[in-house]
Parts: structure tokens; C-alpha cells; sequence
């Protein structure tokens, strides 16, 4: 694997958070309004709809959740670690970053236990869409957080844009 | 070992560990010494998608961005400014209103600050208002309107309760209409001041054109029936507030990128992304801390916080007096998502069975963390006022401490005058 290669899969990958989100966000107005429309003009509504929407909260969350940890925008008090001393604080941000990296590792190895038990027990959430699949994305986001923070306890970047 | 982990755990949270990732460890912590497998931080975590009254969440957040990013502060100023800048202190009232209304739909993100706050401050100081009393006025009016609809602060105080299964039960419309008159306080109060303060300074003031009104309503004509619009969606009874959420979206991506066009579609993609970064810091904080509420209630945490604070405290009065000091220095420290996600859940059975209602409660929690926005010397509000108006922190200190302590008599009325959250329930 070169280098080069894994550029591409990083750019794949943002690219597809981003996709993700403005096409699950446009999907979710849509869908709201077409059951406005057919409640009130047709008297039915998709059955599927409400299971689908509420879905697609839990996801738009967790993929923003994994967009905010690519420069660790996530909220934390940084009050007393921005008064530290410069040598003091690069190190204090790297143990931090590495705590909140192993935690997520943990709880992202027992999401995807908890996916593979839905796998093998075989619910389905709606439609034809089984809940493993609506469930896989909690895995997925931590698993990606843990690496994101890994990687930025060892390059150290952002790390004065928390002053603005 | 246990109280040396819980400590450990602490710390972390002020060495800069982000929140979520704090609760989380606290939550392994305790669900270990309960022997119990963390696939259930799992199973707690997608209870995110079992809750319908969020979807209203990043659709409102989005549209809150939207806002923010197009021109809209510009061209509410304009009107706001035709209609009561001939009054007494007009620009003073009118920054008072429109950085409310502007709140509530962009919920306090410190956006009412940055698009408004750099707007008004010059127009405040220009028309003759000290530059002191201009600087106090904008860095409070960026957190003025929480209580309003539809503020997310408020959406959420709603879910978290409503997700609680208390015996008393209300609904989302009922909570924006407890926050509706001491909002309005809020405001008059600071109106007041505002008068008071300049009362032997000769103010500029706008004298009242039709035709700039006419200009100024035409500009505005297609944001303008937003908050009516929002509002009688919310009181009107015939949506869900999604539904509200999800039209008001659709409508106002498509009035910022079609009509006034200041959106492109780029700009679009950036608008998603910026929203849902906010949601899912918030939503993640949430999923996390009700793993961590269930823990805490099988462990009976909440009966013995319960027990120990009416073993301390008599009556409800002490308990308000006491609630509403804690709940300052919480909103001073702690952001407003986390301080909710965190402390609902621990704060409202005990509120409960002190008769406090779930509705009222909530006005107060918001109350006492709008003026956190920017109590010294953390205040979040503080530091952006600063840096955006390019002012030493300690006198963006002194100017907002009288705001500060008018807001203070503020909360002290709304929670010893529980008529003013509560007139519309029967026998509240």
C-alpha cells in the first residue's frame, strides 16, 4: 500500500461523510413533507416513514459526530488547558486525545458485538431494511472517531483553535 | 480504587477530554462495577432513534445556519429599525428584538454576536448610546431569546425530559408557551434599563419614512412571515413540530439559494456539514448521557440525591434559592447542551417532589444558563464578544455586570412568580 493509495481513501472517505449528510439531511425534509401532503390531502401516510426518520436522526448525528472529530471540535472545557504553558499543555492535549481515543476503541468493539448479536437474531427496523444495517453506524462512527483522535494525539494539530 | 477512578475521571474532564468521552468512561466505570456488559452502551446509544421529538432537532439547527450565513441579520435590522427607531431609545429596544429573535432560531451558538453584534454596536455608538453601555448591551443580547421558539435549548429540555417518564406530562407547544412571558421580562427589563440609562444623553434617533418601510418590508418580504410562520405552526395544532421543523427548512433553502441567492450551492454543502457537526456533538453528549442516567437510576442515584438534599433543604423555597446559585455556576462552566443532557435528568425528579413543575423548571434552568453565556470569568459569550469587537475581556466585564444583575432580578421574578411559566395550565 502506498501512500498515494491512502490519500485516496481518506479523500473517499470525507467525501462520502459530506455526501452522506446533505443527501440523508435533504432525504429527511423530503420525506417530512411528503407525509404532511398525504396525511392531509390523501388521508394515509408511508408506514415506513416515521421508523425511517427518526433512523436517520441517529445517523446524521453520528456522522456529524465523526466530521466534528476530524480536527477535535467536540465540546470539552479547555478553559484550565489553554492557561497551561506551551511544552505543558502539548503534552496534556496528547493525553487527552489519546484517553478519549482508547475509550471510543472500547465502546466501538462492543457496538460491533452488539451489531453481529442483531445480525444473527435478524429484526427488521422497516420496510426491507434489517436493524443490523440502521445499527452498524454506531460502530462505524466510534471506530472512525478512535482513529481520528489517535491520529491527532500524534500529529498535534488545531491545537490553537480552540482559542477563537 | 473506585472513588480514586471517579476522580481520575474528573480530571480528565478539565485536562480537556471532550465531554462525551468523559461520560462515557464514567458510564464503563459504573456499569462494571454493576457487572454489567457494555453491549448496553449500545443499545442506549441507538435509543437516539427511538425518539420521534428529535427529528425536529438538526432540521431547526439547519435552519438556524441558514440564517446565520445569508444576509438576514442586515435586513432585520433595516426593518426592525424603520418600525421602533423613532421611539425613545429605539435602537436599544430594536437590538433588544431582533438579537432575541435571531437567538431562538440560531440557538446561542455566540452567531447572534458575530452577525448581529458587529451590526449594532457601531449603529449604537453612532446614534450616541456610551460605548460601555453599547458593548454590555450586545454581548447579553446574544443569549436573550432562549426561551423562545423554536430554540433548541428548549426543544431539548423537552426531549430529555419527555424521554424520562415522569408522572406529569407536557408538550413541546406547552413548553414554548411557559417560555413566552419571561422571555418577554427579559426583555422589558432590559428596555428599561436601557431608558434609564440614557436618560440625560441626547440620542440620535431614525424618524419614521414610509417609504424606507415600504423598501425595508419588501427586502425583507420573504423572511418576514418566518416567525409567524414557525409560530402558529407550533401553537396552530395541525403539524407535528418536525413537520414544522422540516417545512420551515425547505422553505428557507429555498428563499436563501433560489430568491435572494446568497447561498450557493456550495455554500449549501458547508451549511450541512457546520449544522450537523453542532448535532452530533450535542446528540452524541445526549445518546452517551442517558447510557450513563441508566446506570445512575439502577443504581438508585437519583433516590439518594433525593434523600440527601431533603435531608439538607425544607422547604421549596431554599431548594429554588439554591437551584437557581448551582445552576449560575453551572452555566458559567458548562456549555448549555451539556449542562441540560447532564443535569435534567438528576435535577427534575427532585425539583418534582418538591413541587416544582416540570414545565416551570425548565424556564428556570434556561433562565439561570442564559446569564451563564456571560457571567465572568468563563462565560462563553464573553470571549466572543471580545475577539469579535476586538476589546480587552475585563471590560466587556465590566460593561455586561449591570445586564447581568438586571437578569439576576429577572430569574429571581420568573421563579418565585411561577405564574409566569405556568398561567395557561389548569391549576398550575
Amino acid at each position: 500500500m502506498s501512500l498515494s493509495f491512502l490519500k485516496k481513501v481518506h479523500q473517499l472517505l470525507l467525501k462520502t461523510e459530506v455526501g452522506l449528510l446533505v443527501s440523508l439531511l435533504l432525504m429527511m425534509i423530503i420525506i417530512a413533507i411528503i407525509q404532511i401532503v398525504m396525511r392531509n390531502f390523501m388521508g394515509a401516510g408511508l408506514i415506513w416513514a416515521e421508523s425511517l426518520l427518526r433512523i436517520t436522526v441517529l445517523w446524521l448525528a453520528l456522522l456529524g459526530a465523526m466530521v466534528a472529530s476530524r480536527h477535535s471540535e467536540h465540546i470539552a472545557i479547555d478553559v484550565l488547558v489553554n492557561k497551561l504553558p506551551e511544552t505543558l499543555k502539548r503534552w496534556i492535549v496528547r493525553l487527552s486525545r489519546l484517553t478519549t481515543s482508547g475509550i471510543c476503541f472500547v465502546i466501538a468493539w462492543y457496538s460491533l458485538k452488539f451489531v453481529i448479536d442483531e445480525y444473527q437474531y435478524g429484526g427488521i427496523a422497516f420496510g426491507f431494511v434489517p436493524n443490523w444495517f440502521c445499527e452498524a453506524i454506531i460502530p462505524v462512527s466510534l471506530g472512525i472517531i478512535a482513529i481520528r483522535y489517535l491520529i491527532s494525539a500524534l500529529l498535534l494539530d488545531g491545537l490553537n483553535e480552540g482559542e477563537k | 480504587m473506585i472513588t480514586l477512578l471517579v476522580i481520575l475521571i474528573i480530571l480528565m474532564g478539565f485536562l480537556g477530554v471532550p465531554l462525551f468521552a468523559m461520560i462515557l468512561a464514567a458510564t464503563m466505570l459504573g456499569f462494571y462495577t454493576a457487572e454489567v456488559d457494555f453491549t448496553i452502551i449500545a443499545v442506549e446509544l441507538y435509543r437516539l432513534a427511538g425518539t420521534p421529538m428529535l427529528i425536529a432537532l438538526p432540521l431547526f439547527a439547519f435552519v438556524g445556519y441558514i440564517l446565520s450565513e445569508s444576509n438576514t441579520s442586515e435586513r432585520l435590522l433595516r426593518l426592525t429599525r424603520v418600525f421602533f427607531g423613532w421611539m425613545p431609545t429605539g435602537l436599544a429596544i430594536v437590538s433588544l428584538v431582533i438579537c432575541a429573535v435571531f437567538t431562538a432560531f440560531t440557538g446561542a451558538s455566540g452567531i447572534t454576536i458575530v452577525a448581529l453584534g458587529a451590526l449594532l454596536l457601531p449603529a449604537l455608538i453612532k446614534d450616541g448610546y456610551e460605548e460601555k453601555f453599547s458593548l454590555g448591551l450586545v454581548t447579553t443580547s446574544g443569549s436573550l431569546g432562549l426561551l423562545l421558539p423554536p430554540s433548541i435549548p428548549l426543544i431539548l429540555y423537552g426531549i430529555i425530559v419527555q424521554q424520562m417518564n415522569l408522572g406529569q406530562k407536557f408538550t413541546l407547544p406547552e413548553l414554548f408557551m411557559a417560555g413566552l412571558l419571561p422571555a418577554i421580562l427579559m426583555i422589558l427589563m432590559l428596555a428599561l434599563w436601557a431608558a434609564w440609562n440614557t436618560r440625560g444623553i441626547k440620542l440620535e434617533k431614525t424618524s419614521f419614512s414610509l417609504n424606507e418601510a415600504i423598501a425595508a418590508v419588501k427586502e425583507a418580504a420573504w423572511e418576514l412571515p418566518l416567525p409567524l410562520f414557525v409560530g402558529i405552526g407550533i401553537f396552530g395544532g395541525y403539524l407535528a413540530i418536525s413537520e414544522v421543523a422540516a417545512v420551515t427548512a425547505l422553505y428557507i433553502m429555498i428563499v436563501e439559494v433560489f430568491i435572494y441567492k446568497e447561498i450557493k450551492i456550495n455554500g449549501l454543502v458547508k451549511v450541512v456539514t457546520e449544522s450537523m457537526k453542532m448535532v452530533g456533538g450535542i446528540l452524541l453528549i445526549l445518546g452517551v448521557s442517558m447510557a450513563f442516567t441508566n446506570y445512575l437510576v439502577d443504581a438508585e442515584v437519583p433516590i439518594h440525591l433525593f434523600e440527601w438534599v431533603k435531608s439538607n433543604v425544607d422547604s421549596k423555597l431554599t431548594f429554588l434559592i439554591l437551584l437557581n446559585i448551582f445552576l449560575l455556576i453551572l452555566g458559567a462552566i458548562l456549555d448549555i447542551f451539556s449542562a441540560l443532557v447532564i443535569m435534567v435528568p438528576l435535577i427534575v425528579p427532585i425539583a418534582l417532589n418538591y413541587g416544582v413543575h416540570p414545565l416551570h423548571l425548565g424556564v428556570i434552568f434556561l433562565a439561570n444558563m442564559q446569564i451563564g453565556y456571560f457571567t465572568p470569568p468563563v462565560g462563553m459569550n464573553l470571549f466572543i464578544a471580545s475577539y469579535r469587537f476586538k476589546k480587552p475581556i475585563t471590560e466587556i466585564y465590566h460593561a455586561s455586570i449591570p445586564f447581568m444583575l438586571i437578569l439576576m432580578v429577572a430569574v429571581l421574578v420568573i421563579t418565585y412568580v411561577p405564574w409566569l411559566s405556568l398561567w395557561f395550565v389548569d391549576n398550575g
